[in-house]
């Protein structure tokens, strides 16, 4: 293995390098934040378990921060953490067998701030919306979240799912296109 | 009145929806303090272990010397240093009694010689 590709634990660093890693690792954490539980949010549905998400999600990070600090080569890091949260989620589905079992606009709003379920609640169409968006297969519907809720572009959700620029393009659009066709398709019955 | 989401055509501005539907959420303040406080423990845990982790080493060590079968190399060495050891003792003696036999017989063939 080369330097280059090794992972020091942060405990592992001499005091100096680990305390300068911790300072980095919290901006790094304060900037993103909002964006991992976001995106943990409307992944699993429920702030209880969108909490734990997003706190391993960090805990991960912060063990490979250094070694992805090295390697971004000055990239932004949001598309790195918000793929250590995809692959979690993905987890979470996997070993539980489970899906989101309150949905979104029902969700128990532990979180004041937060407003979706409110905004839903007054318009009907957002509810659609909402419960169409849930019915997507999971990639379309994880884009659609890197797009519009956390405001990613083509080249950061890419590399947020391990795909081309081309692929998420085309990923996005047929997306956006089924969800247009499903929520005409409800509208016309 | 048309929704601003709803074109005239009736047909849906998804996009619109879903920038309004999916709105960026804050996380409860209580979330920044527990993953802080869950950090520190974990980089307090590592610490520690790394400490033990050197404790177990050195303890290792110890029980590696105390281990008879880890004798053998050092009683190899000893071993073949006392063999050398012996062989050059042995040469030089060699040499010394060579020198000693040669000085004995030039007395005898000057006791020989003043006898004639």
């Amino acid at each position: 293995m080369s330097g280059r590709e090794q992972n020091v634990e942060p405990a592992e660093l001499a005091p100096a390098a680990k305390a300068e890693l911790d300072r980095a690792f919290e901006d790094f954490y304060r900037a993103h934040l909002r964006d991992v539980y976001s995106y943990a949010y409307y992944r699993i549905g429920n702030h209880h378990d969108a909490e734990d998400l997003t706190e391993q999600a960090f805990l991960q990070a912060y063990r490979h921060f250094d070694r992805a600090r090295r390697e971004s080569d000055g990239r932004p890091l949001r598309p790195w953490v918000i793929r250590i949260a995809h692959n979690l989620a993905s987890n979470y589905y996997r070993d539980r067998s489970r899906r989101p079992q309150t949905p979104l606009e029902n969700a128990d709003p532990i979180a004041t701030r937060h407003d979706t379920e409110a905004i839903a609640e007054g318009r009907e169409e957002l509810r659609q919306v909402i419960e169409h968006l849930d019915q997507l297969p999971e990639d379309r519907r994880e884009a659609l979240i890197m797009r519009f809720a956390l405001g990613m572009d083509n080249r950061e959700i890419a590399r947020a799912m391990g795909r081309s620029d081309g692929a998420t393009k085309v990923l996005i659009h047929r997306a956006i296109k089924q969800l247009q066709e499903e929520m005409e398709d409800d509208g016309a019955e | 009145m048309t929704e601003p989401s709803e074109r005239l055509t009736g047909t849906w501005d998804v996009e619109a929806l879903l920038s309004d539907a999916l709105r960026p959420i804050e996380p409860p303040e209580r979330l920044s303090s527990r993953v802080e406080d869950t950090l520190a423990a974990v980089t307090q845990a590592a610490a520690e272990e790394l400490s033990d982790w050197a404790d177990e080493l050195s303890e290792a060590e110890l029980r590696a010397l105390r281990d008879p079968r880890n004798w053998v190399r050092p009683v190899v060495a000893v071993g073949a240093g006392g063999v050398a050891t012996g062989a050059l003792v042995l040469l030089e003696l060699r040499r010394r009694s060579r020198q000693q036999s040669q000085s004995g017989l030039r007395a005898l063939t000057s006791g020989l010689r003043s006898r004639l």
